[in-house]
């Protein structure tokens, strides 16, 4: 049974609508991403699922109840902030206390609760401090035991990782998943991070203009994107234009583009004859082959550490390519190949 | 040396104002209630003074009512603005100019605003008329001084609520929208989030608009002289009739004693505050 279930949920704030009739489910234990640029209405979203907006149309369940219309307090919810929120005038131990001392729980209870979730989250040395005697990482911490004290069906998180530096970024995302696994929770998270998204989730929903544009596994939505936009905002891609030239055989497909003509292979047919199509900087292959060989001139090149960013210019059409061995510093023209099944058809062109 | 000689200097301008202005009235007002300064007779160190004064009821009944006047304004005025300032966190259509309003009284001069209480509530005034009117009272009826002060408690509360308002508004507004989300995310109700969230981390701030109230209408004159009961005395008249009879030092004693309660209280009023907005704690 799904813990979470969103229904045609939309929300009008006078002519402008935030979001708009969006559905779909989390199961229990499962981590689902609203992903997303800023302003496309995930954070409106998950405040609806929290209760602190309520929609203008549709309908919310929480375990198998409308809670549509329910305040947040009363709602089987927990939140993890993106400032963190935590009470500045209490104890961190005070903080991890605080809605179970709402829900009236026996002292003895409650103490049991906030050991366990302290020794998770290794918070045990830091429970008499304040809020600002911790660092960012410990404070996110201290966020997050506050949600998982209270055992909630759904944990919520709008961003939480938006204000720790890259490298705690990397090792609290994976606590936050690791702790979530272990509760067994169903969490809807909210980022506008790719990274982030395609590193800790089940499932991820691509949202655009108040809708939800895709919808998959991040590895299905990293390789099979159904739109130029989810496959730029999702990694990096090479977006082209291309026309159908014809089927060559069964799932492969010869199209003409402006930096040429490639064989393309895919388990699913092109939308239209006029569609566009994208390939993956780091999918470009040293040197030239038989198929979908091609000739570029580098125009810029970015050491990335592991590997570098080289922008390539193809009969005038800038493009990118990811390459990871050798010196580049000299390299002025460029042999590759894209392997046929590399590329991916995208939108129709209107 | 030189650096405290610098930081002396620094400080003089400000220390200056306090020692010279402040202390010299603090002094004067304590040396006199005990027997110097006397301007009608002999001056020296007496005890006479205070103890004569102890043993008038007169003055007794002065403290008792001039601390139930500062205890109670100050309660009043904060209780009326803790949910304005609530109400108006959020900046809405017209709540500028609510806010504006209710600010008003700030501006209004204390006297001017009892002479206007009084015609509202005196033996033929609109009040009496009103209730008439509507058929609730039979005749006019006295409530011009009355014997509860229950005219001052109005024009103090009507006074400093702005005053309150002020600093509270202030307070409630920088705690974050989060915060009462969070709050209200884990369960805490609008009370429960007034108790556990916005009293406790506006506890300052109430602390301050208490003991400012508090010290204000301890010594309050004018409200007490126009509106208050004709058969009680605050602590400030009583001083200004001892004054006037030329019993200077009897009015120093009475000022001392204005000063020791307004301290005293203002401290226990600040404790009492802290430890009942954060929760019963006073760390």
């Amino acid at each position: 049974m799904n813990t979470v279930s969103v229904q045609n949920v939309s929300m009008r704030f006078g002519d402008f609508t935030a979001v708009n009739d969006v559905s779909f489910t989390v199961a229990k234990g499962e981590f689902v991403t609203l992903l997303g640029p800023s302003g496309c209405g995930k954070t409106t979203l998950l405040n609806m699922v929290s209760g602190f907006l309520q929609p203008s149309s549709g309908k919310i369940e929480i375990g198998g109840n409308d809670v549509t219309f329910v305040p947040p307090e009363r709602r089987d919810t927990a939140m993890c902030f993106q400032s963190y929120a935590l009470f500045p005038h209490l104890s961190v131990a005070e903080n991890l206390q605080f809605g179970l001392k709402q829900k009236k729980m026996l002292p003895a209870d409650r103490k049991r609760r906030l050991d366990d979730v302290a020794e998770k989250l290794d918070l045990v040395a830091q429970l008499d401090k304040l809020p600002n005697q911790l660092s960012g990482g410990q404070q996110q911490r201290v966020a997050l035991g506050r949600a998982l004290t209270m055992r909630p069906s759904v944990v919520l998180f709008d961003e939480p990782l938006s204000n720790l530096d890259a490298k705690l970024r990397e090792s609290v995302r994976l606590e936050i998943r690791k702790i979530q696994a272990d509760y067994n929770l169903a969490a809807i998270y909210v980022t506008h991070d790719q990274g982030e998204a395609l590193a800790m989730s089940d499932r991820i929903l691509i949202m655009r203009s108040g809708q939800i544009e895709q919808s998959g596994t991040p590895t299905d939505i990293y390789n099979f994107p159904k739109s130029s936009f989810v496959a730029d905002f999702i990694g990096n891609a090479n977006i082209l234009d291309a026309t159908i030239i014809k089927e060559e055989s069964r799932n492969s497909w010869l199209v003409s583009t402006e930096i040429g003509e490639f064989l393309v292979k895919s388990d699913t047919a092109p939308v239209a004859k006029q569609l566009k199509i994208c390939w993956r900087p780091e999918n470009a292959q040293h040197g030239g082959a038989e198929l979908n060989s091609i000739e570029a001139r580098v125009t810029h090149r970015a050491f990335q550490g592991n590997y570098t960013d080289l922008f390539i210019e193809i009969n005038g059409v800038a493009q990118r390519v990811q390459w990871r061995e050798g010196r580049l510093e000299d390299l002025t023209n460029l042999s590759m190949h894209i392997r046929p099944e590399d590329f991916t058809f995208l939108e129709a062109i209107t | 040396m030189k650096q405290w000689l610098k930081i002396g200097l620094l400080l003089a301008p400000g220390l200056g104002l306090i020692l010279i202005f402040i202390g010299s009235v603090v002094y004067i007002a304590i040396a006199q209630s005990f027997g110097y300064y006397n301007l009608s007779g002999e001056s020296g160190f007496s005890l006479e003074h205070w103890s004569k004064m102890f043993d008038r009821l007169s003055y007794t009944r002065a403290i008792g009512y001039s601390l139930y006047i500062g205890v109670a304004s100050a309660f009043l005025a904060v209780a009326f603005a803790y949910p304005l300032a609530i109400w108006l966190r959020r900046p809405f259509a017209g709540s500028l100019f609510i806010s504006a309003v209710l600010k008003a009284p700030l501006l209004v001069h204390g006297l001017v605003a009892a002479f206007l209480y009084i015609n509202i509530i005196s033996y033929n005034g609109i009040l009496n008329q009103l209730m008439q009117a509507l058929g609730f009272w039979d005749g006019p009826r006295r409530l011009q001084n009355d014997n509860g002060a229950i005219g001052v408690l109005i024009l103090q509360t009507w006074k400093n609520m702005p005053f309150a308002l002020l600093l509270l508004a202030g307070a409630v507004q920088a705690i974050g929208d989060d915060l009462l989300d969070a709050a209200a995310d884990l369960g805490a109700g609008p009370f429960d989030r007034f108790r556990r969230i916005i009293a406790p981390l506006a506890v300052s701030a109430t602390q301050a608009a208490l003991v400012i109230i508090f010290v204000g209408a301890l010594a309050d004159f004018s409200f007490q002289v126009i509106a208050g009961p004709v058969n009680k005395q605050s602590l400030s008249q009583l001083m200004v009739f001892f004054k006037g009879y030329g019993r200077w030092n009897d009015a120093a004693v009475i000022a001392v004693t204005l000063m020791g309660l307004g301290i005293t209280g203002s401290g226990i009023l600040a404790l009492f505050s802290r430890f009942v907005m954060r929760g019963g704690r006073l760390s």
